[in-house]
């Protein structure tokens, strides 16, 4: 009796796994293990694949151009990441505040460019800052400025993706930043209050390590969200001026797709999993996994 | 009451049968839908898409038609030939030469000798095989808009085809064209590599050359490194450098038609567009300069017929009611490019059209020896893209000329196994 209960048991934790299970294996595993295998060989994504041995990964490993896109990645990541997590943290404070007005339409304006496609968004940013006809050099212009070469300067190139990125993104975090404040008892803030903690004190000192957790969330999925950064980049300077703009992904695209060597591009892929998955691991590790 | 409903279901299972082939025979033989895949989002005046409806509207066919750009055709059509979902007739400039197995040999429906071998030669030839996997459609050569106003500001007299500019007064003329005549920038380009190389070729260079059955790498060769230095110089002075740097999705075509460029080095495929918009300023086009010779880069896009395709049968039929003289002189006055069937001439009644025509036709002339030999050497399948990454970093300063081409050089040589001749 005991064992077809055990049985059943078993049937019904893999009826509630296959779904999952499958949908993992075809989106990922499989693409997973092609890949390992496409590494070792010369494929061309039509017909030619022959077995290279280790022939990708030392070509990858004395390849210049892979270190420098790689390096720019992470210069990215790291100017990018400090405002992906403070401005919707901010944001949602404020529309989480008892002081402020119109919450719900704030909320709903920051949210909206989260819905759109990265293409809308590259539309939208090159609409602004386009060194010719853009919005924003035709008011430094009337304001008597000189127009700035969005184009041309590589920190400023880097600025208007990082720019798109985070207006873009803002309204996503803001989302799961209000859901880690509403989760804050309000007995601690009047607890806070009744010994006369002031609004700053009570953000630093209650809100900040109360939201540990939603923050090491944000941090992650910003963290690899930047990291595989792509669409907003091709839609808005195509890696350019030169390839200053040319991260990891970019690469990995050009080599694949436009240069068709799909053997080296998924080598290249590999190597880049294995690094952001060690960056997750030390971000896991430093926040003891979000836990308080 | 048995027999009656056996009689009934007889007769049910007979009339369904009869109507399921009256149905199918329906299909083949009324109207079908013609799959068609452009390579550029079409305008209303579009030539070959009006000639795809007039086709639809006279035999009663429909047609589905996409849109993907040649950059994406490249990835997308070994995926569309994988999942069997190819169009039945597409328009190319390169997926014929990387994928020839998967098309039709044209050779086999139609007489070449009706093309202009020139055409053939350009946008069909393999290279590698005699299989005529496309058939010329539009057949553009590079050439040299100007704007007519700005030059009449800045006092400057267009060149003529008897008497073109060399490089040093085109410099000259685009620096005036900045200072006196109105424009923001003396001289734009395209950001294409052809754009670049016509004055490679010009300066007496070429990318390879014939070492008997094989060839060397010659991109880096000391007259390459000057004109690209030159080039470099140009951008720094009076050309909009972000549009060769490589960091915006710009087009300086719209540059141009906005009035904000003397001199547009781009292609005849631009002059029906410029034609139907440009409204607020004069415009023409000029012979392009002359260096150590003359140079111009012919090209265009063929239509080709996927082997698997599933109504490949009404692709031919289209491309035959296409290539008769009638109709694909409609085209061609819809088009106002060069032709690519012999015996068919495009005779602008506009006089100013006329003029641009007789500039146009003239360049034909000026396609040099060297651009013949990089064609046939295939070199773009190796490393194209890396070779616009070489440029941009140059232009935008973050490499020498002579780096860019000398790095560039012992990566093609790698990949190609050609010797380097510098």
């Amino acid at each position: 009796m005991k064992t077809r209960y055990v049985k059943r048991h078993v049937r019904a934790f893999w009826l509630f796994v296959a779904p999952c299970l499958l949908l993992f294996s075809t989106f990922f595993l499989v693409p997973l293990g092609l890949s390992v295998g496409f590494s070792f060989t010369n494929y061309d994504g039509w017909k030619t694949m022959n077995f290279i041995g280790l022939a990708n990964y030392r070509e990858l490993f004395a390849d210049t151009k892979f270190y420098q896109s790689l390096g720019r990645t992470f210069a990215y990541t790291l100017f990018s990441l400090p405002f992906k997590v403070v401005v919707p943290l901010l944001i949602a404070s404020l529309v989480t505040s008892k002081r402020v007005a119109i919450k719900g339409l704030a909320r709903t304006l920051t949210y909206i460019p989260s819905l759109l496609s990265a293409l809308v968004v590259g539309i939208t940013i090159n609409w602004m800052f386009s060194a010719e006809y853009g919005l924003v050099n035709y008011v430094i212009q009337l304001l008597g400025g000189k127009p700035l070469q969005w184009a041309l300067n590589p920190k400023l190139a880097t600025f208007v993706i990082s720019f798109a990125s985070n207006w873009a993104s803002t309204g996503f975090y803001m989302v799961i930043f209000i859901g880690g404040l509403n989760n804050i008892s309000r007995d601690i803030y009047e607890a806070a209050a009744i010994d006369g903690s002031s609004n700053v004190q009570t953000f630093l000192r209650i809100t900040i390590p109360m939201l540990a957790p939603t923050t090491f969330l944000v941090t992650l999925l910003s963290t690899v969200n930047l990291l595989k950064e792509y669409a907003l980049v091709q839609g808005i300077t195509q890696g350019g001026p030169g390839l200053n703009t040319t991260f990891i992904i970019q690469f990995i695209f050009d080599k694949g797709f436009n240069q068709m060597q799909y053997g080296y591009a998924s080598a290249i892929s590999l190597v880049v999993m294995v690094i952001f998955s060690f960056i997750a691991y030390v971000q896991f590790k430093f926040s003891n996994g979000g836990d308080r | 009451m048995k027999k009656v409903s056996m009689i009934l279901l007889m007769v049910l299972l007979l009339s369904g049968m009869v109507f399921a082939a009256g149905t199918k025979e329906a299909a083949a033989a009324g109207p079908q839908v013609l799959k068609v895949m452009l390579s550029e989002e079409p305008s209303s005046e579009d030539a070959l898409l009006n000639t795809l409806k007039k086709w639809a509207a006279e035999t009663g066919n429909t047609l589905d038609v996409m849109v993907i750009p040649y950059e994406d055709q490249l990835t997308k059509f070994p995926l569309m030939a994988r999942n069997n979902d190819l169009p039945d007739l597409l328009t190319t400039t390169r997926l014929s030469r990387l994928y020839p197995d998967e098309f039709l040999d044209m050779a086999q429906y139609f007489d070449m000798s009706i093309f202009e071998p020139m055409a053939v030669e350009i946008i069909v030839q393999d290279y590698k095989s005699s299989k005529k996997s496309i058939l010329p459609q539009q057949f553009t050569i590079t050439n040299v808009y100007y704007n007519k106003d700005a030059f009449a500001r800045a006092g400057i007299t267009a060149p003529t085809i008897e008497k073109p500019w060399t490089l040093d007064e085109l410099e000259k003329n685009a620096i005036l064209l900045k200072e006196k005549g109105g424009v923001k920038y003396g001289m734009a380009m395209d950001a294409s590599r052809a754009r670049y190389d016509n004055m490679m070729y010009a300066n007496g260079g070429s990318m390879v050359e014939k070492d008997g059955a094989s060839f060397d790498v010659a991109i880096n060769s000391p007259q390459n490194i000057a004109a690209l230095q030159r080039f470099i110089d140009w951008n720094n002075k009076f050309m909009p450098k972000a549009i060769w740097a490589g960091g915006t999705t710009d087009n300086p075509a719209d540059y141009f038609k906005n009035g904000d460029v003397g001199i547009y080095f781009s292609g005849s495929w631009n002059y029906n567009s410029f034609y139907n918009q440009i409204k607020n300023f004069k415009w023409g086009v000029m012979p392009s300069p002359v260096g150590k010779s003359a140079s111009a880069i012919l090209g265009g896009s063929g239509l080709g017929v996927p082997a698997n395709a599933k109504n490949k049968d009404l692709a031919i039929s289209f491309l035959k009611w296409f290539y008769t003289k009638e109709n694909f002189q409609e085209y061609l006055n819809r088009d106002k490019g060069l032709s690519s069937l012999v015996g068919v001439t495009y005779s602008p009644l506009d006089a100013q059209v006329a003029e641009d025509y007789k500039v146009l036709q003239s360049e034909v002339g000026k396609v040099t020896y060297a651009f013949s030999t990089d064609e046939s050497s295939m070199w773009r399948n190796f490393y194209d893209n890396e070779y616009r990454d070489a440029m941009k970093q140059a232009v935008n300063g973050d490499l020498t000329a002579a780096k860019a081409l000398n790095d560039f050089a012992a990566l093609l040589s790698k990949k190609s196994g050609w010797d380097l001749k510098y």
